[in-house]
């Protein structure tokens, strides 16, 4: 392992972009790609606010963790809840579906990240909490132009 | 986040800055909103060049208005998006609305549209 990060914070909306800037950060090292970084931190964004909308429903007071490791070019993040849980994960990743429309909520959130990530894996039980883990390997600009 | 909206008469040109995920969108939904049922509007133009970041919250914000827009028949245009937003909206069926340019063409082609 190269480097190694643990960011945590109560479920508001506004840490949002807290932990974006954080995996930002925790990435320069790799010199990414500027789509390589905005699909990484898409990722993030949709992980991250599933928990605090969904997990917590934005109480303010569950803790949302975002730990993130770094082996090589490859970065791995869990983001990880002690809310409600998904009752069915099969269905919560379907393109579409989303149990807040009230909330213009789009049901895209999963397969944006699937479509993002390299690697991705949901683990849920309903009112333990759920953990999303996913991976990305970053092609360094620097290496683009050796190559 | 920051945000501007121009009326072009029935043209709405809202141009969005910064970061938008959902907390930026629980904050300037409403009032895009209230702006474009307060206008005699027909077209809804959104001009992401300077949107540095958008996540699947922001399919909501724009698909949200589309319905509001529906029942005068109105049409969106979704105007210099960045690659990695160009593959949300792919997955979300919103490719057909996504076009590069500059804002006086998408307001042409939105009238070449409204004038048939």
């Amino acid at each position: 392992m190269d480097n190694e990060m643990t960011l945590s914070f109560v479920a508001l909306s506004e840490n949002e972009s807290l932990a974006r800037i954080a995996v930002t950060s925790f990435v320069a090292q790799l010199d990414p790609t500027i789509d390589e970084l905005s699909e990484f931190k898409t990722i993030v964004s949709e992980a991250v606010s599933n928990a605090i909308i969904h997990g917590y429903d934005e109480d303010g007071k569950g803790i949302v963790t975002v730990h993130a490791v770094r082996e090589g070019d490859v970065v791995s993040v869990a983001v990880k809840d002690q809310g409600k849980g998904i009752p069915d994960i099969k269905k919560a990743m379907e393109p579409l579906f989303t149990t807040k429309a009230d909330m213009e909520r789009s049901g895209m959130g999963f397969t944006i990240m699937e479509s993002f990530a390299d690697h991705l894996q949901v683990e849920s039980e309903p009112g333990v909490g759920t953990v999303v883990t996913f991976s990305k390997k970053f092609h360094s600009m620097k290496m683009t132009q050796i190559s | 986040m920051n945000f501007e909206i121009n009326m072009e008469r029935d043209i709405a040109i809202i141009r969005l800055y910064g970061e938008l995920d959902h907390h930026e969108t629980e904050k300037i939904r409403t009032h895009i909103s209230q702006t474009i049922l307060k206008g005699n509007l027909h077209t809804i133009i959104w001009n992401l060049e300077r949107l540095n970041f958008m996540d699947s919250s922001g399919i909501g914000l724009i698909l949200g208005r589309m319905r509001e827009l529906s029942a005068v028949n109105g049409q969106t245009i979704i105007l210099n998006p960045s690659n990695t937003m160009k593959k949300i909206f792919q997955f979300s069926g919103l490719s057909k609305y996504v076009m590069e340019g500059k804002e006086e063409e998408a307001i042409l082609y939105a009238r070449g549209i409204v004038n048939g």
